[in-house]
């Protein structure tokens, strides 16, 4: 009977103990998304992202740390694309459902904004879709960035275009007025200024343009050789079958930043082709990293197996955001913030999605994002040379 | 007056007792539900009392953000940065006020909708001022603490909702009020009885725009980064004549019950129906206008002798 | 010569502006309802235009006239069912309930169709035409007179037949038409129906030329504003020459103050004429 009740009672203090470690075995990440409003497709392709990586992490045991393993758990909080909202949810996470780390919402605007929240609290935030250095100037420690600043995407291009299209002269640039796009396009007159191109025309359109024939015809009176237009996916949609109404044709024609989506392509149709763009990451890239995908080719096959697509850099970018999150902390050997936050700021390593090193301004410095073209359907890369996949074809037709 | 004075002293008196048992997080919250009431409260004073619909919150909360936050941009402390806002915004309503108010019904809803559209897109459009589509930082509160900056702004939201409850009692029991119900029974009718219906329209859409223009600013300091459509977003109209009507159109606590409610509302189910909540926003507001016009304090004129005056 | 092409663009617009806009005036004209439900109904008669041919096949243009007959069931039951149960109420109140409704239609939608940006691409694609100098979408050439036949269908409906005669009665005296005997219940419904079908039968012609996503109606919406006030309430010809008017006031003023400033100019126009001639370029004096 003794015996027994001391059996039992050793049984309940383990499975205790156990639970009790058990509890504290999770690394929570809180991930603030647009589940719901006009964001939610982008929302989709982080979660896509985010899932993966915790799955993946999950599989091979959990993150190491120090001599232990712990599970990763992501939780999810809605913003309904709603900018304060975003700011609030970023709040609620860290003090409400007490999550280790935070992923940036959607977006270089919602981004900042929520990133306040994140330095304020000294929680190290990994953005995953925040380009435009505009979001990291404001001397924060604890924000990290996986996509390099905007003029990375516009300077490779120009050189391209430079050298292999030296006809190119007149440029024409159509911006939607929003952080991201209109940052781009700015970077975009830089470049081409640079090197000597007329800049034509430049103009901003308003979120929520449902017509862009008025600007196209403007355009179309100037000529141009090259003609760059920056949006979310339903606005370079609409522009691209509007330059067709237009019967518009140049030899080069970039879109930014949605020729990478299967989403634009499917809208376009045909007249995708000869469509150029440049996005941080594409799955024909090759690395070989260290962290939980290893090479590039497995993280798409991964990617593929969970989800029957080939990932687009926005989902890459969300699992990207893990893994290197991942790294630093087993790197640290630690889930202690201020730790975890200096093994960000220290990395200097390879992953499947390029090398990665941050600068101090918490943005990602190392990538050299490759250049592509959209040729018979597929997005193609031109550049870099090492991973180059085609030609760069000119002429944009109907 | 002297009983929804005191009943007023003793709420307000509690809300102001909250920091000390909240943490940053339930601050944050009792700060939106503050902004939300000068919101509705403001709204009362022109679409309650005037029977005006208008719609011009949210470009009165988006014109004094911007104001607030170009003024700090320019080196103004906050709390000019935030007078200065609620100035530019009275400025504006008497402007817009002479111009819109000979409109009725419909007209006017859509002309006050569309203001904030087009300062919106004004906005927008003056990059070198205000940032333009790529949003406008502000300089970051020195504070001591997190805490301590989340109950700073409590009480800075705290006050202005104090102020505008203040002159909602002021309106309500004074000749402006007067005459603003009179304009709402039948216009005409007063206009010939020697009502100056112009000079009191215009003074209920004054009201209505000062304290919300102080409200935006506040509330720009508080997020220290701001875009045009955050700003100037029509839900912020839409959900204070909702949280109003609510409440009870017209009536001194209706307003502030109303935003508390919705807000309590809305947060419950923000945590708990993640795909539906617009639905259910919206199922709420069809129930609400179809069996419960009057708000609720209507149901307390049904069954208790309290009778709310206004 | 620019000048032409932009003014083709602003006439190929306006046309379908003032099918999106008819009905919307219609309603508002006649039963004091600003139906804010209606840029709603135009994406969700886009959406089963979409699906109709992605999956079945089916040309957008036949769409249309199934989505006739639906709509107007749907508007119909709608209006019978809530709207009129407060159709004396002030402004505000009707405002609210149909804002309240169009959140639960849109939040459906998006749980039905997801809030990705969906477009009818044809396959064979229409091609362009030229005139001259001038270029221009066969697609939207063809939704512009699909779209002026059906506003032009509503007029002759108002015009010419028993029930059309009825509404218009209604409209300019409400007592008196009860007096004569006409069912102003049964009216008010048959409006708001004719209001949807206007709505939703140009859904497919505008998701042949523009994405559309749950979220779009107050774009719609938006321009639907602008033209009646412009055009003047609860008047075909006046929507017409509205839609028209904007078209080409959006088409020059991009040309003008940049592509940015467009919906500025619009809504500026809006608030302009609001201030000086509220009843319109077509309305008559009195019939707010």
């Amino acid at each position: 009977m003794n015996r027994a009740l001391l059996l039992g009672a050793a049984l309940a203090a383990g499975t205790a103990a156990a639970a009790v470690a058990h509890a504290q075995d999770v690394i929570r990440v809180g991930a603030p998304l647009p589940i719901t409003g006009p964001l939610s497709p982008e929302a989709k392709k982080q979660q896509r992202g985010y899932d993966l990586w915790a799955e993946t992490a999950n599989k091979a045991g959990g993150v190491k740390v120090g001599m232990k393993r712990m599970k990763v758990e992501i939780v999810y909080v809605d913003y309904q694309s709603n900018t304060p909202r975003a700011v609030q949810s970023a709040e609620k996470l860290i003090t409400q459902d007490n999550v280790n780390f935070l992923f940036s919402p959607f977006g270089s605007g919602a981004t900042k904004a929520a990133s306040s929240v994140s330095e304020k609290y000294q929680v190290p935030t990994v953005a995953a879709t925040a380009s435009s250095s505009q979001v990291y100037d404001q001397g924060y420690k604890y924000l990290f960035g996986t996509f390099t600043p905007n003029d990375t995407l516009t300077e490779p291009l120009s050189d391209i275009v430079g050298r292999e299209a030296p006809g190119v002269k007149r440029v024409a640039i159509l911006a939607r007025n929003d952080l991201f796009p209109l940052a781009i396009a700015q970077e975009m007159d830089k470049s081409a200024r640079k090197r000597g191109l007329s800049v034509v025309y430049f103009e901003k359109y308003a979120i929520g343009t449902l017509d862009h024939a008025s600007a196209l015809s403007q355009i179309k009176s100037q000529s141009p050789h090259w003609i760059f237009a920056t949006g979310y996916t339903n606005d370079l949609i609409l522009l691209r079958k509007q330059m067709a109404d237009q019967r518009i044709e140049a030899p080069v024609v970039t879109m930014i930043a949605a020729p990478a989506y299967q989403d634009w392509i499917d809208g376009t149709g045909r007249l995708s082709q000869n469509v150029t763009s440049a996005a941080w990451w594409h799955p024909a890239v090759r690395y070989e990293g260290k962290d939980v995908f290893g090479s590039t080719e497995a993280y798409v096959k991964a990617f593929r197996a969970k989800y029957g697509a080939l990932p687009d850099y926005a989902e890459a970018s969300a699992s990207a955001a893990g893994a290197i999150l991942q790294l630093a902390i087993e790197k640290a050997g630690s889930i202690e913030r201020t730790k975890v936050r200096d093994a960000l700021s220290a990395m200097n390593e390879m992953t499947f999605w390029g090398p990665v090193k941050f600068g101090p301004n918490g943005q990602i410095t190392s990538l050299e994002p490759p250049v592509f073209q959209i040729q018979k359907g597929k997005p193609t890369v031109i550049h870099p040379k090492s991973i180059r996949q085609g030609e760069l074809q000119l002429g944009v037709s109907n | 007056m002297k009983r929804d004075a005191t009943i007023a002293a003793v709420l307000f008196a509690l809300v102001a007792l909250l920091p000390l048992a909240g943490e940053a997080y339930w601050m944050r919250l009792g700060t939106i539900v503050l902004m939300y009431g000068v919101l509705a409260m403001s709204w009362n004073f022109i679409g309650g009392m005037a029977g005006y619909p208008s719609f011009a919150v949210a470009a009165f909360f988006g014109l004094g953000a911007y104001t607030g936050a170009v003024a700090q941009k320019f080196g103004l402390p906050m709390g000019l940065a935030w007078a200065g806002a609620g100035l530019v915004a009275m400025v504006f309503a008497v402007l817009l006020g002479i111009a819109l108010l000979r409109l009725r019904g419909h007209y006017f809803a859509i002309a006050s909708l569309v203001v904030a559209e087009v300062l919106r897109e004004l906005v927008n459009a003056a990059t070198e001022l205000t940032g333009g589509g790529m949003g406008l930082n502000l300089p970051i509160p020195a504070m001591a603490s997190v805490d301590a900056q989340a109950r700073f702004f409590f009480y800075a939201m705290f006050g202005v909702a104090a102020l505008t409850f203040a002159a909602t009692l002021a309106t309500t029991y004074s000749k402006l009020g007067f005459g603003l119900r009179c304009i709402q029974q039948n216009e005409a009718a007063a206009d010939m009885l020697g009502v100056d219906t112009t000079f009191y329209k215009v003074s209920g859409f004054v009201l209505s725009g000062v304290f919300v223009g102080m409200a935006g600013a506040v509330y720009a300091s508080w997020v220290y980064y701001i875009e045009p459509p955050d700003v100037f977003d029509v839900l912020f109209s839409v959900k204070a004549i909702v949280m109003v009507l609510l409440g009870g159109a017209g009536s001194v606590f209706g307003p502030l019950i109303g935003a508390a409610l919705f807000l309590g509302l809305e947060e419950l189910v923000w945590r708990n129906y993640l795909e539906v909540h617009t639905g259910v926003l919206g199922l709420m507001i069809v129930v609400l206008v179809l069996f419960l016009p009057k708000g609720l304090l209507s149901l307390s004129q049904r069954f208790g002798r309290w009778r709310p005056t206004g | 010569m620019l000048y032409l092409q932009i003014l083709a663009n602003g006439l190929v617009l306006g046309g379908l502006y003032a099918c999106i806009a008819s009905g919307f005036s219609l309603v508002w004209g006649v039963l004091n309802v600003i139906n804010i439900l209606h840029g709603s109904f135009i994406v969700l008669g886009g959406y089963l235009a979409y699906f109709a041919y992605v999956k079945a096949g089916v040309h957008p243009f036949l769409s249309i006239l199934i989505a006739i007959p639906a709509f107007f069931a749907i508007g119909y039951a709608l209006q019978r069912l809530m709207i009129n149960r407060i159709i004396a109420a002030p402004v505000l109140l009707t405002l609210t309930l149909t804002f309240g409704l169009d959140l639960m239609l849109s939040n459906g939608m998006i749980l039905a169709f997801t809030a990705d940006f969906k477009k009818l691409v044809l396959e064979p694609p229409l091609g362009t035409i030229a005139f001259g100098e001038v270029v221009l979408p066969i697609d939207r050439l063809a939704a512009m007179v699909l779209a002026l036949a059906l506003t032009g269908m509503l007029y002759l409906i108002l015009s010419r037949s028993r029930i059309g005669r009825a509404i218009v009665a209604v409209r300019m005296d409400r007592e008196a038409a009860a007096l004569m005997g006409v069912d102003v219940k049964r009216i008010y419904a048959a409006t708001f129906g004719l209001g949807a079908v206007m709505a939703g039968a140009s859904g497919p012609l505008l998701v042949m030329i523009f994405p559309i996503s749950p979220l779009g109606g107050p774009a719609y919406l938006g321009k639907a504003f602008v033209i009646c006030v412009l055009g003047g309430l609860g008047s075909v010809p006046g929507a017409m020459i509205g839609g028209l008017v904007l078209g080409v006031a959006e088409s020059f003023g991009s040309l003008w103050f940049g592509p940015e400033h467009a919906i500025t100019l619009s809504f500026s126009l809006l608030i302009l004429m609001l201030l000086f001639r509220p009843h319109g370029l077509l309305g008559r004096k009195g019939y707010e």
